[in-house]
């Protein structure tokens, strides 16, 4: 069967993202997969409030807007999962008692937000220069009630699935095992080892971009250095 | 005083000023500070319509964790893009009761994010359409508040039992809806239930100290945990839910493993229920 936007099953969608938009941020991304969009900011290192601080690392905060409405448990949700996945992956002993705060907007949802929200934040924090160990990304699977598998779903594809899966890796160590994985609906454990496969595909599709969008920025940068 | 430079303690004390040392003594030999072992789930205790004043409630204990499940249901317009379903609405609460790490005032971001997930679960629970009274009118709003009395680690779990188990224990009255006056009359002597599609068993596996994967921490474990992992199993044997977070690393091969030791600990959880 065709996907409504003619992709093939194991096919992302058109990836997009700009590096630094948000001039008062110390690092931003705007990152597009077709119409869903998302913009990271991150603000950091800085002052952590005095009941918050830690004294041997730093602080991560996560604040995830919708796009339309008023803030609710689901955002909450979403800001735990980024937070979850980031807090130990960000070098955070280099900067005790200080406070890195990523702030995540999103702008259209069409599926995959999740997926998105994180691969945002990575660019995000590499454009901030805030250390890590390693890159993060994130890709979503659904299963058709038909069987079939398709990679980083649209909106309308999400609401006629079985089953939807998001998982994320760190970069160079898919082999030890997923960083975050959210599977929902119904499913098998043979479809789940189905997707974790593929996804593990797509996001290393994603760094790839990543790194291209990376360099981009360094080389341009460096042009201006020179000049 | 033992030998010189060296200092001997009663074990209670040790645990209180090095509790992550006292852990890991005996996580390193394969036991827990409980004594029970890695893949040992707590007793599950269950006991259902323990609120009279509510339409179905139910109280879990799984080892000192202990949670309440009142569902209190009321009449209401449906909403106008689903004429004919009525709502099931979570609320988790984690007060300053249940344990000193939480604050009065305000839910926190894990009562919150808690609320959210069970929400998720719940519409695998019943069918809204069976909460119809008249339709466009009139249905049932099911509150389901689930209040955490002790918190020993794993609410999680059992706050999704006790959603189930409550659930099941729900008796409606017999509601009709008079076109006439508008007005919705309820037949208290005659009660019925709604029916649970499927059940939902949870088990939830920990990543202590990044090193040991251990089932149905204790609040202790949860402090040095890294990593948790949620598996949900319908009625039918088939995966719900597979929710992994923290960024310690649990490799595929484990996940799978717990989704098998997911299996057993639902045959447990379904002789609780009964």
């Amino acid at each position: 069967m065709s996907r409504p936007d003619r992709r093939e099953a194991s096919q992302l969608r058109a990836l997009n993202c700009s590096l630094g938009q948000l001039n008062r941020a110390d690092g931003s991304t705007q990152f597009s997969a077709g119409n869903t969009s998302v913009v990271s900011g991150v603000y950091g290192p800085v002052e952590a409030k005095v009941y918050e601080e830690k004294l041997d690392r730093a602080v991560v905060e996560v604040k995830f807007r919708a796009d339309i409405g008023a803030p609710t448990t689901k955002d909450k949700w979403v800001e735990s999962a980024v937070r979850s996945t980031f807090e130990r992956e960000i070098l955070a002993h280099l900067h005790p008692r200080t406070l890195v705060q990523i702030v995540i907007q999103l702008r259209e949802g069409d599926g995959s937000v999740d997926s998105a929200a994180i691969n945002a934040t990575t660019l995000a924090l590499v454009d901030a220069g805030i250390p890590l160990k390693c890159m993060i990304t994130a890709a979503t699977c659904a299963v058709l009630f038909d069987d079939t598998t398709v990679v980083d779903p649209t909106q309308e594809e999400i609401d006629a699935a079985r089953s939807t899966h998001t998982f994320a890796f760190a970069s160079g160590s898919n082999d030890r095992g997923p960083l975050y994985v959210d599977s929902r609906g119904e499913f098998t454990m043979d479809e789940y080892s189905h997707c974790y496969d593929m996804c593990t595909l797509a996001t290393e599709r994603v760094l790839a971009f990543m790194r291209t969008a990376i360099e981009g920025k360094v080389t341009k940068e460096a042009k201006i250095g020179a000049a | 005083m033992g030998e010189t430079g060296q200092v001997t303690f009663a074990m209670q004390t040790f645990e209180r000023i090095h509790p992550v040392e006292f852990q890991r003594r005996f996580l390193s030999q394969s036991t827990r500070h409980s004594g029970r072992e890695f893949m040992q789930f707590r007793t599950l205790q269950i006991i259902k319509g323990a609120i009279s004043t509510a339409q179905g409630s139910a109280t879990v204990r799984l080892g000192n964790t202990t949670v309440v499940c009142g569902i209190k249901a009321e009449v209401c317009e449906p909403d106008v893009k689903r004429p004919t379903s009525g709502y099931l609405t979570t609320n988790v609460e984690l007060s300053p009761m249940c344990s000193a790490r939480f604050r009065p005032g305000a839910p926190s971001d894990e009562a919150q994010v808690a609320s959210e997930h069970i929400h998720r679960l719940s519409t695998h629970l019943i069918d809204l359409t069976h909460l119809c009274i008249e339709s466009g009118r009139a249905a049932w709003s099911l509150s389901a508040d689930i209040v955490c009395l002790k918190h020993d680690g794993n609410v999680l779990d059992a706050a999704v039992i006790a959603l189930v188990a409550a659930l099941e224990d729900l008796q409606l009255p017999r509601a009709e809806f008079d076109s006439a006056t508008g007005m919705v009359s309820a037949e208290r002597t005659m009660c019925s239930g709604v029916e649970v599609k499927k059940r939902l068993f949870p088990a939830t596996f920990t990543l202590v100290d990044d090193v040991y994967v251990v089932a149905d921490a204790d609040d202790a474990e949860e402090q040095m945990a890294t990593a948790s992992l949620l598996v949900v199993i319908n009625g039918d044997g088939k995966l719900v839910n597979v929710w992994k977070r923290g960024s310690g690393v649990i490799s595929k091969e484990t996940i799978e493993q717990c989704v098998q030791a997911a299996r057993v600990r639902m045959v447990e959880i379904a002789k609780a229920i009964e």
